[in-house]
């Protein structure tokens, strides 16, 4: 059993989780009658996708080159950044998953503090009760 | 730098400062402030627009590079003749909707927070549509929403407001994170995010493209436009619209009927036109998307058009004439499906720009005027608005003008834009699409009548209340003026329309509007990037 395996058997496990967080998480935003419930699916689902978007920018471990941070801590000569290219995994994806955080907890904020007007206003957050409630 | 760059460089933070000036006025105990910041901010807006317009007409598109990155490497913002002239009237449209707030300010009991969320809702639509880079769009996109919600539950003291605005913005906050999840393929298969570099990728890769991009492509451009059609409301994803538009403070609603839904539209056209063109990667894909397209269009015209004749209240009927107008501009949009005569669809889809000009501006008016009636009627009930116009002539003027605009009178720029749409049809040979055009406004029509007649020719009770400030009338009229001048204008203004359309329809117009941003990369850059120049 070589590292490889290990490292495609890992990431196989990752992906079909991901999937499924995926598919639960769009069945709780659209079916599950409770607000709190769908805003707690929501949470979950982004956070599925940023985690998806870091693995895009992952590098396979391939030929005993391990990936590492993108952080350059040598003088940078030539040698050292060819070296340091190999290795490094995309930063990108990593960036725009901090950006994509940052947005997703003001949303969620939004929404929680939503939800308590809601409540206020109707006594209950289950969405049912509330479309009979407005008639 | 010139003046017109940096003004395209300037507009969203100096718009977005202006928005967080506003708060601070409360050390001032001040209610006039927050309203003359935002119509500061506004103006800018419309000057930076205005100068940004005539400067892309005159010289082709420009590019901004924010922080002096490169494209591809740093955000850009590029424009060509599609989003400056859109971008144009949307600062015009807001600047009035900010006049208009000041008149409603007897509504608004806390004027600096709306004041934030409205310029921060200006700042989100400019940003979409000037931004470069799909990942901006993504940012730009949340600012838009979030400040959308907000002003949607601004009066959160109406059951009802909170929660249309929980319905929006629950799906809506779907919608955006799977904007980020399209971006972020796109990014996985091109490995890039701004808009000119994956134009260049998807037509180079062509012929020998990989059956894997092939399919990322394909399923990032149907979530993409999921989102598209959610902001915009295309017929399965309008169910928040109705509620959520007519809960608004009235301005707001004018806002959002009139702009927001643009942004949608123009996106979508940005990724099937320039972005995955007609001879991109994925061209065989992309005229069953356009296809699609199409029927969801001329579906939500039909159901916009019928479920307007069943409503009672004025600002719903407004809400379900929007979602009618917006499925014409898909069908004009679509027009991409008839492969073969590109002047047919050129004209089609310049048909669909044209109509998104005239409905943001006859839909503001509409919801700006209406709520002048409904401040007079003390209701949102037609029954309860019988005969209200008559106490108020001009504004009834005004709004009956709007009226026959949206229904495609004769001497209105809504005319030729429909007109445009069932042309672009009858040139390809596609009979169908002009009749459906031709159905929807049939269709339309006993919707506006029973408005007119219900609040203007009716008889009805005295009105309860006076409206004491009168002075927003004037406004209203010459903005109903506006419709007549850009319709009876029209022959003349041909070519400002014709080079937004050419602008993404035609090879040329997408080589230029590559090469802008591709000869900004410096060439050792260009190596790095894996393109040899």
């Amino acid at each position: 059993m070589t590292l490889d395996f290990i490292n495609t058997y890992l990431m196989l496990i990752l992906l079909s989780s991901l999937l499924v967080n995926v598919v639960l998480t769009i069945y709780g935003i659209f079916f599950k009658p409770h607000y709190t419930k769908k805003v707690i699916a929501l949470t979950i689902l982004s956070d599925t996708l940023n985690t998806f978007t870091v693995y895009i920018g992952y590098r396979r471990w391939v030929n005993e080159l391990n990936p590492r941070p993108p952080i350059l801590t040598v003088p940078p000569t030539t040698e050292s950044i060819i070296e340091f290219a190999e290795r490094a995994v995309d930063p990108l994806p990593q960036a725009l998953v901090l950006t994509a955080v940052v947005i997703g907890l003001a949303v969620t904020l939004f929404l929680v503090f939503l939800g308590y007007i809601l409540y206020a206003h109707y006594k209950t957050l289950d969405m049912r009760e509330i479309r009979k409630l407005k008639g | 730098m010139e003046l017109a760059l940096q003004m395209l460089g300037l507009l969203t933070p100096v718009l977005i400062i202006h928005a967080f000036i506003i708060p601070f006025t409360k050390l001032f105990k001040s209610t006039r402030l927050p309203g003359i910041i935002a119509l500061i901010g506004s103006m800018f807006a419309v000057i930076s627009t205005t100068i940004v317009l005539f400067k892309v007409y005159t010289e082709g598109p420009m590019v901004y590079t924010y922080g002096g990155w490169p494209p591809h490497f740093g955000i850009v913002y590029e424009v060509d003749q599609l989003n400056a002239l859109i971008g144009f009237f949307t600062a015009w449209i807001m600047f009035t909707i900010v006049v208009y707030s000041l008149w409603y300010s007897h509504h608004i009991d806390d004027p600096s927070w709306y004041y934030v969320l409205l310029i921060g809702l200006e700042t989100g639509i400019l940003g979409c549509l000037y931004t470069g880079d799909a990942f901006n769009l993504f940012v730009m996109l949340e600012v838009l929403s979030i400040t959308a919600y907000g002003l949607v539950a601004y009066h959160r003291d109406r059951a009802e407001a909170v929660e249309a605005a929980a319905k929006y913005a629950l799906i809506g906050a779907v919608a955006t994170t799977f904007y980020f999840t399209a971006v972020v393929l796109l990014y996985a298969g091109y490995g890039s995010v701004n808009m000119a570099v994956l134009s260049i990728f998807t037509r180079i890769s062509g012929a020998k493209v990989s059956a894997a991009l092939k399919y990322i492509s394909v399923f990032s451009v149907a979530l993409a436009l999921w989102v598209f059609t959610y902001k915009s409301a295309l017929v399965p994803n309008h169910f928040w619209l109705p509620d959520a538009h007519p809960e608004a403070p009235t301005p707001v609603s004018a806002a959002l009927s009139g702009l927001v839904v643009n942004v949608g539209v123009y996106a979508t056209a940005r990724f099937l036109y320039t972005i995955f063109g007609p001879n991109s990667a994925i061209a065989e894909y992309r005229e069953i998307v356009l296809s699609a397209i199409f029927t969801l269009g001329s579906l939500s015209g039909i159901l916009g058009a019928l479920m307007m004749m069943a409503q009672r209240d004025i600002k719903r009927l407004l809400a379900y004439s929007t979602i009618c107008h917006i499925g014409i501009a898909y069908m004009g949009l679509s027009a991409g499906f008839l492969s073969g005569n590109e002047e047919a669809i050129k004209l089609a889809v310049m048909g669909s720009i044209v109509h998104l000009i005239a409905h943001g501006i006859a839909k503001a008016l509409l919801f700006m005027s209406s709520g002048v009636l409904i401040d007079a009627a003390g209701s949102r009930d037609l029954d309860e608005m019988r005969g209200i116009g008559r106490y108020y002539p001009l504004t009834s003027v005004s709004m009956i003008l709007g009226f026959l605009n949206l229904a495609g009178f004769i001497p209105f720029i809504g005319f030729y834009s429909k007109l445009l749409i069932a042309l672009g049809y009858l040139d390809s040979g596609f009979i169908i699409g002009a009749i459906l055009i031709i159905i929807i406004s049939a269709l339309s029509i006993p919707g506006y009548l029973k408005a007119i007649s219900a609040i203007v020719f009716a008889t009805g009770k005295e009105p309860s209340q006076r409206v004491q400030k009168t002075w927003i009338e004037p406004v209203l009229f010459a903005m109903a003026l506006s419709l007549l001048v850009l319709g009876a204008l029209f022959q003349y203004l041909w070519p400002v329309y014709d080079e937004a359309s050419r602008a993404i329809i035609t090879m040329n117009g997408v080589i230029e509007y590559i090469s802008r941003a591709w000869n900004l990369i410096p060439v050792e850059l260009k190596w790095f990037m894996g393109v040899t120049p």
